[in-house]
């Protein structure tokens, strides 16, 4: 049987799961005479179903790093308040530079890492351990801050503690009134320019309170 | 996907593109995380070689990162990088030496690199092997086609797209996207018989 044009054009709609119902029939009963289309109808599903059985590929390892290095550098303004957004919490941390209270070297960690302390009362800096304890029996009255290093507290610490860079403990007998805050992965920029963070932060610190539970990350 | 999942996706994108838009350079990352693996795959059964596909499957994003500004949030982001991915590869394409012996490329030295993207052990299964040979001989087949027919090939039956995608993605009529398919679809056939 002789095949028209519109048999073999019929073939590719068919393929392309585009035919109605009564060309549908009208292929079927054409390729039931025709072993020509026949033929080239089961060959083309062969071969798509062929291309269709490659595997799917992944990317190399590296791919996104690679990409994300050779983005266009972005000035430091931009990044700094991208991060504050995504980081409201650490605006607490900020207030806490108002009033500057302890440092000590500590041989702790890499040697060029400080302790740093802020808070009003009594309280021991373990240097060995790279810890800051808050003894039984003492209160704090106030908020405390804590940048790399622990915190274990088995006293009283009446107002909030941020441990940054480092991990609290709670004593069975401890007690604190206020929220812990651990704040790691704590960019080292950021505190290589607490100036420009300070100058920053003097507006915005009034109208953080709300914001001060929205860890989003 | 059905298309729940679609207005998901479409948001999750949205929002990481917001993010992006707004500064946030990292967010970018979690954009090559979500089509890393797709623009890769349209770049490598595109040119047939794991290089250039890294290299151009990169350089798509780059663009798309540097002219995000003018991506039409109403618009779908996968058909806006696809169509940076398959333009890139294209434009590689034609400037590459007219190049008929890409048996031997495909045969030779890339063998090793490509059968590294599958596979993992030294030792290969029987049945792995055969995999491979066959993932080798598909990707040759592809490699024989007009870049034409091949593009509208592969992102017809490699990346599963819809006619009406893959029409956005090339900018052609959906008319010809089909005549593509079509004979694309008629050469490999083709060459399945005499092979
Ligand atoms: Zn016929």
């Amino acid at each position: 049987m002789a095949c028209s044009s519109d048999d073999k054009r019929l073939i590719h709609k068919y393929l392309d799961e585009e035919v109605t119902l009564l060309e549908k029939k009208q292929l079927e009963s054409h390729i039931t005479k025709c072993p020509e289309c026949e033929e080239q109808l089961q060959e083309l599903r062969k071969t798509v179903a062929i291309i269709q059985s490659a595997s799917h590929m992944k990317a190399p390892d590296d791919f996104t790093d690679n990409v994300m290095s050779r983005l266009p550098k972005q000035p430091r303004s931009t990044r700094w308040k991208v991060w504050m957004k995504k980081h409201p919490y650490l605006i607490t941390a900020a207030t806490f530079f108002l009033v500057f209270i302890v440092s000590l070297q500590s041989i702790w960690n890499e040697g060029n890492k400080e302790i740093v302390v802020k808070g009003d009362g009594q309280f021991i800096v373990d240097k060995e351990r790279g810890v800051v304890v808050i003894p039984e029996g003492e209160t704090i009255s106030g908020d405390l801050v804590v940048r790399n290093g622990n915190i274990e507290v088995e006293g009283e610490v009446h107002g909030d503690i941020t441990v940054i860079n480092g991990e609290w403990y709670l004593a069975s007998l401890g007690q604190v009134t206020g929220e812990i805050n651990e704040i790691n992965q704590m960019l080292e920029w950021l505190w290589y320019h607490a100036k420009e963070f300070f100058n920053d932060v003097v507006s915005i610190v009034d109208n953080n309170n709300g914001e001060n539970n929205d860890k989003s990350e | 996907m059905n298309a729940g999942g679609y207005i998901e996706m479409d948001a999750v994108v949205k929002k990481i593109i917001n993010e992006v838009k707004r500064g946030d350079q990292q967010a970018f990352a979690e954009l090559v995380e979500l089509y890393k693996d797709k623009v890769y795959q349209v770049a490598y059964r595109m040119l047939g070689n794991v290089h250039e596909a890294q290299d151009i499957a990169q350089e798509a994003f780059l663009r798309a990162y540097t002219n995000l500004e003018s991506f039409d949030m109403n618009r779908k982001f996968s058909t806006w990088l696809f169509r940076i991915a398959t333009n890139l590869a294209i434009d590689r394409i034609r400037k590459k030496k007219p190049d008929f012996h890409l048996e031997d490329q495909v045969a030779g030295t890339e063998d090793l690199t490509y059968y590294s993207q599958f596979a993992s052990d030294e030792e290969l299964p029987e049945d792995k092997v055969v995999k491979l040979e066959m993932q080798e001989w598909v990707q040759n087949e592809i490699m024989m086609l007009p870049p034409k027919y091949r593009s509208a090939i592969v992102l017809k039956y490699m990346e599963d797209l819809s006619l009406k995608e893959i029409s956005n993605i090339l900018n052609l009529p959906v008319a010809t996207v089909k005549t593509r398919i079509h004979r694309g679809r008629e050469a490999l056939r083709k060459r399945l018989r005499d092979s």
